[in-house]
């Protein structure tokens, strides 16, 4: 289907989320919008699924302008979405899902269960997309409920399929499957637009990118432009994707791990029996597709979770099942995956947030009396120091974007002495910018002669920081590999084999 | 994937709280065998009777008396509880949570048994095991409105904590209209619409101004018990006439009736208890083979999903939430038409303990219809042991329904996995 967006402008109160943007998607075309987080990606798929309504402009499909009331019309007009959060019920079957508002019956409104399981087979043969049509969702890997929300879409005769940053949740072999399946529709003359902002598979699966920066379309461009200038585009400078490192000196153990297990919030055992020393001047990079345990891993080491057996050691001294307090103290810097439920108190301002780990401490606090005026020049000088863009230091760290937030919290855990840092998906959801700037400070910090622990599951970032990667998964380490490895093998080490060569 | 690395540990998986319910039911079993019978003086018999005590009309049979003797009975009771709890710790069953039902059961059984032995301390040397289910089955029967209410609202993802509340509107207003009108139709339209509007109250805050529900309930529940004081003391007290509580008529089902100790207990009944029935049957239906049970769940797990493929999320709230608030509003009826006059506070809280049953039923209307009976049965004989001079007050008896509720949601007995988007407001993006 021929797509066309004619000047489409979308504004929230004073803010323009989307500036007088054009673009055509051909029909079998694989169009990619690229941009930084905030760009206005998203709001612009918004617009033309129709759960956003424009000031400004028109959608033309096949030279014909529509006007959507809600995504019920644009699905009616054949454009299906798959969303960035999958729009699934975790506890109906694959065959509920796909047919949930459209469901064929029976008499007496009875769900005809026969008839959906036989569409879906019939889709899944057409499509060559392999599912289990009584298999629960939640039951199943990330990767095939992704399949089953394409499904679904194109059960709906979608012929354009709307795909919103689909590879953050998936292995690198399912990121493969998926690029395989978005060439196969597009063979087959459904028109694909792919949001994503990682330059590699953009490059890899567009025939046409096109770059939007704060709400403006920068360009159109082929994907044979290099990384490099696909970054700039985005950025609107030019970035450096790759972190210098010089080689240091590594010594002795800074953390160390001994056989620790940990059990997840359902009591199950999350991390099992993992071993790990990281030494002074490297950066271990632990990868991992999410829910592998890393997160409770990290929790433990933090002193958020419970060791159930095995020992802690930071500097040499066993901190397993101290409180975060006495970890902290013991010279532990934490950046937590979830930095708006762990890292900041978004309602709290920034100089606050600032000293959330010493608020009780001098200069911060004496007698039991907070120092404001020690908080804030502690603010002051720390916002410059880490260039976080901030209205003021009194601003409420929610204010502020997930780049800058992060900044924060990296300034906070880097600003006193420590024996090591631990900073898991450092990077997540931020604007290569930024992503260059966590990533030098990281590596300023092993220079500083620091064990550094990066937690991630973006391969990327696990092979521009390891100096040596340990791989993850099912709560053991698969394997553990210097930097040089490739992506495939690393990849593998993920999806669970036990040995690369 | 979380889902792969569980699945690995589930072959080796031993939950905690599934083995400690396994060991309560063993401590129970242990406490019947010794307590209720190794320990009582061998010669202690109990009897068990059968004829129901109004034989006038419908008990064309007659059952003997059943003589146990007690030491024996309690300890086999007490062996069998001991099984179940081992075979819980074994195997780990998915059903942990029904073999506790049972075993509660097999305790109440044996406690009966113990207390009306001879030499025992109660005066009545036999337990009626017709009366007690007759005399349970109307509690049962309002504690299933009440846990119907719970489903139709909390699978569409809004909490009607607010049961009570509609227990007192519609046993206050069913009295009123029967009272004036002598329909019980009429007082049951009259509860049914009291209910729905009180649900519509609750939706409207919850949906349109996405206040916290648990609080509008608490609030529709205490405005409801004050307002109805109020009104009781105003008019219902100075004019009795408005406020007979006739009790609904039984109406005898032909042939079935008849049966053995069933009859008397489910076939022999108001029209009330076949109405729960009916409704336990088609929510089931409705809920889990239809295509508009498909969308309520769907609204209550996963609202946004079901907004996009055009399911209009707040208009299935309104509806199951009234709905629901009648299905309430009808036990309240149902409640007065069973227990007689209206007077404040005689609901004692049994909207709550429908609240437990739903949980205690895992959210669904089969789960909900057995805890109902269990916290019935329960309900009515810690109302009613004191004739049988148990020596344990009836306020600790009265505790059980509680105490099980609460190890149940402090997840005791395996995991209990409400609608995932129970109590959260919607929001349209």
């Amino acid at each position: 289907m021929r797509v066309e967006l004619r000047g489409i402008t979308k504004r929230f109160g004073s803010f323009t989320a989307n500036d007088s943007i054009s673009l055509t998607v051909e029909p079998g075309q694989i169009h990619c919008l690229l941009g930084e987080n905030g760009a206005g990606k998203s709001t612009l798929m918004n617009v033309l699924f129709g759960l956003l309504h424009p000031e400004e402009g028109e959608i033309l499909l096949e030279g014909q302008p529509v006007r959507f009331e809600n995504s019920g019309d644009a699905v009616r007009h054949g454009i299906g979405m798959v969303h960035q959060h999958f729009m699934l019920v975790p506890v109906f079957t694959v065959a509920e899902n796909v047919v949930l508002g459209f469901e064929p019956t029976k008499s007496l409104n009875r769900l005809d269960h026969e008839r959906a399981r036989d569409e879906i087979r019939q889709l899944s043969e057409r499509y060559g997309l392999d599912v289990d049509p009584d298999a629960v969702v939640e039951s199943q890997p990330v990767g095939i409920q992704q399949r089953v929300e394409i499904l679904k879409a194109l059960s709906h005769d979608a012929r354009l399929l709307i795909l919103d940053e689909p590879t953050a949740v998936l292995t690198p072999q399912e990121i493969d499957a998926l690029i395989e399946i978005m060439r196969a529709l597009a063979a087959a003359g459904t028109s694909i637009l792919f949001i994503s902002h990682k330059l590699k598979e953009v490059r890899a699966v567009a025939d046409v990118i096109t770059v939007i920066r704060q709400g403006r379309v920068i360009d159109s461009v082929s994907p044979e432009t290099s990384e490099a200038d696909l970054a700039a585009l985005m950025v609107g400078r030019s970035v450096s994707l790759t972190v210098a490192k010089e080689p240091v000196t590594v010594g002795g153990a800074s953390l160390e791990l001994r056989d620790v297990v940990v059990r997840d919030d359902r009591g199950l055992v999350a991390v099992d029996h993992v071993s790990l020393s990281v030494h002074t001047g490297e950066i271990v990079a632990l990868a991992g597709v999410q829910g592998n345990g890393q997160t409770e891993l990290a929790e433990a080491i933090a002193g958020m979770r419970r060791v159930e057996s095995g020992h802690i050691l930071l500097g040499g001294v066993d901190i397993t099942n101290k409180t975060p307090r006495e970890i902290l103290d013991a010279g532990l810097g934490h950046v937590p995956e979830d930095r708006h439920r762990d890292g900041l108190v978004l309602s709290m301002s920034v100089a606050d947030n600032l000293v959330l780990n010493t608020p009780r401490r001098a200069p911060f606090a004496r007698r039991g009396t907070r120092q404001l005026r020690a908080v804030a020049e502690n603010a002051r000088e720390l916002v410059a120091r880490f260039d976080v863009r901030t209205t003021g230091i009194d601003a409420s760290a929610g204010s502020l974007s997930g780049g800058n937030q992060q900044k924060v919290i990296v300034a906070r855990e880097l600003s006193r002495p420590l024996v090591a840092f631990m900073a898991s998906q450092p990077t997540r959801g931020l604007d290569v910018g930024s992503i260059e700037y966590v990533h030098q400070q990281i590596v300023a910090e092993r220079n500083n002669g620091r064990g550094v622990l990066i937690i991630s599951s973006e391969l990327d970032e696990v092979i521009a920081l390891g100096d040596r990667i340990a791989v993850m998964y099912a709560g053991r380490i698969t394997g553990i590999v210097d930097s040089s490895t490739s992506r495939e093998d690393i990849g593998l080490l993920m999806a669970g084999a036990s040995h690369v060569h | 994937m979380s889902t792969i690395a569980s699945q690995q540990h589930a072959a080796v998986r031993r939950d905690r709280r599934v083995t400690t319910i396994g060991a309560l039911m063993v401590f129970l079993g242990a406490l019947m065998a010794v307590v209720f019978g190794l320990i009582v003086p061998s010669g202690a018999h109990s009897q068990l009777t059968f004829t129901p005590l109004n034989t006038a009309v419908h008990a064309p049979w007659h059952l003997g008396a059943l003589t146990l003797d007690t030491r024996w009975s309690d300890t086999v009771l007490g062996l069998m509880a001991i099984g179940l709890g081992v075979d819980v710790i074994v195997r780990q069953p998915r059903r942990a949570l029904s073999r506790f039902g049972l075993t509660s059961v097999l305790f109440l059984l044996a406690l009966l048994l113990w207390t009306s032995r001879t030499g025992g301390p109660a005066q009545t040397n036999f337990v009626n095991v017709t009366t007690v289910l007759i005399g349970s089955s109307s509690l049962v029967m309002v504690l299933i409105y009440g846990s119907l209410s719970g489903v139709m609202c909390e699978r569409a993802g809004v909490v009607n904590i607010a049961i009570e509340g509609q227990f007192i509107a519609g046993a206050f207003l069913g009295s009123m209209i029967e009272s004036t009108t002598n329909s019980f139709w009429l007082a049951t339209l009259a509860g049914a619409l009291a209910g729905a509007l009180l649900g519509w109250v609750l939706a409207f805050l919850a949906l349109r101004y996405m206040s916290d529900q648990i609080i509008v309930g608490v609030v529709i529940v205490t405005l409801l018990s004050a307002l109805s004081s109020y009104l009781n003391l105003q008019i219902l007290t100075p004019y009795p006439q408005f406020n007979l509580g006739n009790p609904a008529p039984n109406v005898a089902i032909p042939f079935l009736y008849k049966i053995p100790v069933l009859g008397p207990v489910l076939f022999n009944q108001t029209g009330f208890f076949y109405l729960a029935v009916a409704l336990i049957a088609l929510i089931s239906f409705g809920l889990f083979r239809t295509r508009w049970g498909l969308r309520v769940r769907a609204v209550g797990e996963h609202p946004k999903a079901a907004e996009s493929v055009g399911i209009n999320v707040v208009a299935t709230r309104y509806r199951n939430v009234i709905l629901g608030g009648a299905i309430a509003g009808i036990g309240g009826v149902a409640f007065m038409a069973t227990q007689g006059p209206f007077q404040p506070g005689y609901t004692s809280g049994l909207g709550y303990i429908a609240l437990a049953a739903l949980i205690f039923g895992r959210w669904t209307p089969s789960g909900a219809v057995v805890a109902s009976v269990l916290f019935g049965i329960l309900d009515y004989l810690s109302y009613n042991l004191q004739n049988y001079s148990f020596p344990l007050s009836t306020e600790i008896l009265g505790m059980f329904p509680y105490l099980i509720t609460i190890a149940v949601v402090a997840g005791l007995i395996g995991r209990v996995r409400p609608p995932a988007a129970d109590g959260i407001p919607y929001q349209r993006s």
